[in-house]
């Protein structure tokens, strides 16, 4: 079963997170690295991929002539994903073991970060779907 | 330059699209399989996938005794991703140019559903080291 488990934050929190150490930014990164090589090594890793920042997201919907419409403006309280790992595991509980760990990852001061990390499974493409 | 676009939507939303009739849906899923295939032709194709409904949605934040602490409760307004894709593209324009057809797939009665799509780029920091 394959579960997506996402980072998410609002551009405040992204804002929170510029201001960390260089020291406090490196030991968060080498945490990660670690991490992922972990998961390889578990063999339950699928991939992971880092957003661009919330100020450059772009919404998208098309216009009468089917020209890009772009708009650039969100509410304050939109979340953000600011990133993501995809994992290959037996059962959602072992997800959430994994979600855990990320969670932990830490942050200034070498505390952990506790930050919510959402869970949900995925279901793969239209194709694999049947659709 | 690789971007990802982001389908979200509420759980009211999605309770919607779940209402949909058999060929509504069939007509907006060949949309998006036929943009796939395109995109897959012309080698800006690298991933898509769509995610579990939002009342399968867990949050997880930290552990006790060694154990994840999880929680399924969300704030109504809080839009889930329901799905995205992975393109390689040379321009951002070209994203939003994606964006835009994946916006413009046909809802309820074949009239374009205008969902709008988050573009963001992806950041190659990833730990493909």
């Amino acid at each position: 079963m394959k579960y997506i488990l996402m980072m998410n934050g609002t551009k405040a929190n992204f804002a929170e997170y510029a201001k960390w150490s260089k020291k406090d930014m490196e030991a968060n990164v080498a945490f990660m690295r670690t991490f992922n090589k972990q998961l390889k090594d578990e063999g339950v890793f699928v991939a992971t991929e880092g957003l661009g920042w919330p100020d450059q997201a772009r919404l998208v919907r098309a216009g009468k002539d089917g020209t890009p419409i772009t708009d650039g403006v969100f509410p304050e309280s939109k979340e953000f994903l600011a990133g993501y790992w995809i994992v290959d595991v037996e059962s959602p509980e072992q997800a959430y073991k994994i979600a855990a760990r990320a969670s932990a990852a830490p942050g200034p001061g070498g505390a952990p970060g506790n930050v919510p990390i959402e869970v949900r499974q995925v279901l793969g493409s239209h194709s694999d779907l049947g659709l | 330059m690789k971007y990802i676009l982001l389908m979200s939507g509420t759980k009211a939303g999605v309770d919607t699209y779940v209402a949909w009739s058999k060929k509504d849906i069939d007509a907006h899923m060949a949309v998006l399989k036929s943009i796939n295939k395109e995109l897959t032709e012309s080698g800006e194709f690298l991933g898509t996938e769509g995610l579990a409904r939002p009342d399968q949605a867990i949050v997880v934040r930290g552990q006790k005794a060694g154990l994840p602490i999880t929680d399924g409760i969300f704030p109504e307004a809080k839009k889930f991703l329901l799905g995205y894709w992975i393109v390689d593209v040379k321009t951002p324009e070209r994203a939003y140019e994606i964006a835009s057809r994946i916006s413009v797939a046909p809802g309820p009665g074949g009239v374009p559903t205008n969902m709008p799509i988050e573009v963001r780029q992806i950041l190659s920091l990833s730990a493909k080291s």
